[in-house]
């Protein structure tokens, strides 16, 4: 899916969060990297129109994220950092299945994508478990579980490891690699973006580099020493 | 934690729907309370608790869930029997008893989600005056059973938390951060609410 | 009702329920011990204001009327809207109703710190306890059959404890004011 941002720019009271920004994204595994407050969180939620800009546009597969705000926000999902702040059922089946609900599916068939949604991630064992009870990284599985059983093109992970011990950050390294979907990927977690395609580093609500990862992972360090 | 109060079963109340239930409660309750003879209310009570009984519950159990109730009505049928009489006591008694049962044995008898069913059926005609929508009422019901345990665990942290600086665990030193940050916590989970294109269909 | 409203009032609804499955405080000169859930109505109003509260409040009733054991001591379903008491339970309602109502009117968060107190206070005994009573006193009594009088009488007792209640919500309003404020200002 084509992303494309055009003089987007976001302000807040008194704030620049993002400059004028013109990108165009297409890769299959794109990596976001920068400094707390850098931009690359607004930058992100542009794309599922969480936030809006202020001015610009941002247009996801062609959609205008504010004009056609619905369909284009259909056409990604997001991730976010607290694990336990996703998951809104008490029961993991529940919470995958409610995503559908909303969008007036059959009974069955709701159930069927559930399933297959949760054999897909190989959580099936944990269907009727309550959310509290998983560990961080089983329910950040089930939250991107969640998310995808309605079909996006595009995931969007902010910061999807952040809270999660070494064990759990492996497993969702490893589930973020085998996705067919296009996913991009804001981190601080340097080698959950190792093999990716392209590599965008924000500094103080601009874009400082946009390389290939290991260019632009040197050009962060840089920025990050200073 | 929280599982809900009905039982499993396969008894004719079990088998009625919930809106019948409710009607029927409800016109129980109605005449309960326009009639006072003994001869009614008496044979009432023994319905009731039969019903209650009939739906599979056990007595120790139907007690457990109805003893704070049924002591309320002790209570008001004591003081009947002492600043009336003690016929009058034993009307009050069988009346609000016979109540009480009748409303345990709807609620053994109806599972969460059937009633949850029904409140969505209830609200559709109202949605149309922009009162509230039937999806919003079970996404609340849902968070709430959700988040409990969290925020039990996090007020005993709290709890802990004062105690491993010897602070006394007090109402008002505990409660305070427990509602503050749970309350903070709403910002990220709407917004995870809100990606998810949960309230815009 | 914004999707942030519906997550705070869900969230509060969840602190009222929790509050009821923490241990009866006991303050020493009072031999019953209070529970903490009905201070939860007082600081509904008060924290989240009118509708939010009232909305918190109401969702609870809801959980105990589909019977989740949710009330203090695991009570729940239908058979808590059925007893003598149930007046006070309905009356929470419009109490944390009121409760917001005279928090939003009356506190500004740059007013003195007594003036908030006091505007806390009069919010969390009007609507937590004038109203709640308004509601279940003669509910109680209509229950009562003919011995009305004394059983409205008697329910004073709980009085005492309320009104320790009402001050506990005092303070806790005008803390969590100072550190997250939601309360809406109402002109």
């Amino acid at each position: 899916m084509d992303i494309v941002f055009t003089a987007a720019t976001v302000r807040y009271a008194g704030r620049v969060a993002l400059h004028p920004l013109d990108l165009a994204l297409s890769e299959r595994r794109i990596g976001i990297v920068g400094l707390n407050g850098s931009g690359k969180t607004t930058m992100a939620r542009l794309i599922n129109g969480l936030v809006k800009p202020t001015e610009g546009t941002v247009r996801v597969d062609g959609l205008d994220t504010v004009a056609d705000e619905k369909t284009a926000r259909g056409k990604t999902g997001f991730i976010f950092q607290n694990p336990q702040h996703q998951m809104i059922l008490p029961i993991l089946a529940e919470d995958i299945a409610f995503g559908l609900k909303n969008r007036g599916l059959a009974k069955a068939e709701i159930a069927e994508r559930t399933e297959a949604i949760l054999a897909r991630f190989d959580i099936s064992h944990l269907a009727r478990r309550r959310v509290h009870e998983l560990s961080g990284g089983e329910t950040q599985l089930a939250a991107i579980a969640s998310v995808l059983v309605t079909g996006p093109d595009l995931l969007i992970l902010d910061e999807p490891t952040n809270q999660l011990d070494l064990k759990n950050r492996a497993l969702i390294e490893r589930t973020v690699a085998s996705l067919p979907e296009q996913v991009i990927v804001i981190t601080h977690d340097l080698a959950l973006i190792d093999g990716f395609d392209r590599v965008l580093v924000f500094h103080e609500g601009r874009l400082a580099a946009d390389d290939t990862p290991a260019e632009a992972i040197g050009a962060y360090r840089k920025i990050a020493a200073c | 934690m929280l599982n809900g109060l009905d039982i499993e079963g396969d008894s004719p109340l079990h088998r009625m729907p919930v809106r019948g239930k409710l009607v029927l409660l409800f016109a129980a309750a109605v005449m309960l309370f326009v009639v006072s003879g003994l001869y009614v209310l008496v044979p009432a009570l023994v319905l009731s608790a039969g019903l209650l009984l009939s739906t599979g519950i056990g007595a120790g159990q139907a007690f457990r869930r109805t003893r704070f109730v049924l002591f309320t009505v002790l209570l008001v049928a004591a003081a009947n029997y002492v600043f009336v009489s003690p016929h009058e006591a034993a009307v009050v008694l069988c009346r609000l008893a016979a109540l009480v049962l009748l409303a345990a044995a709807v609620t053994a008898t109806t599972g969460i989600s059937a009633f949850m069913d029904e409140i969505a059926r209830l609200l559709t005609p109202l949605e149309r005056y922009g009162f509230v929508r039937a999806a919003d009422v079970s996404l609340a019901v849902g968070l709430v059973i959700r988040f409990v345990p969290e925020i039990l665990a996090r007020y005993r942290d709290i709890a802990e938390a004062h105690r491993a600086r010897g602070l006394p665990v007090r109402p008002l030193t505990t409660l305070v951060p427990l509602i503050i940050l749970t309350l903070k916590d709403a910002d990220t989970i709407a917004m995870a609410i809100d990606a998810r294109g949960f309230r815009r269909h | 009702m914004s999707t942030r409203d519906i997550v705070l009032v869900a969230l509060f609804a969840a602190i009222i329920v929790v509050l009821g499955l923490l241990p009866p405080i006991t303050l020493g000169f009072i031999p019953v011990p209070i529970t903490a859930q009905t201070l939860g109505v007082m600081l509904a109003g008060c924290i989240l204001g009118a509708k939010r509260g009232a909305a918190a409040v109401l969702l609870v009733l809801l959980l105990v009327a589909i019977g989740l054991p949710v009330l203090s001591g695991g009570r729940g379903g239908l058979a808590v809207f059925a007893g003598p008491g149930a007046g006070y339970l309905v009356g929470f309602v419009p109490g944390a109703y009121v409760c917001g109502l005279i928090a939003e009117r009356l506190v500004r968060e740059d007013q003195a710190e007594l003036s908030q107190f006091l505007s806390f206070l009069a919010a969390a005994v009007v609507g937590g306890i004038a109203v709640v009573y308004l509601f279940g006193i003669p509910w109680l009594a209509y229950m009562s059959g003919k011995a009305f009088f004394e059983t409205a009488a008697a329910s004073l007792v709980f009085l005492p404890g309320d009104l320790i209640k009402a001050f506990v919500a005092m303070l806790a309003g005008r803390a969590v004011l100072a550190g997250y404020p939601l309360l809406p200002q109402r002109a």
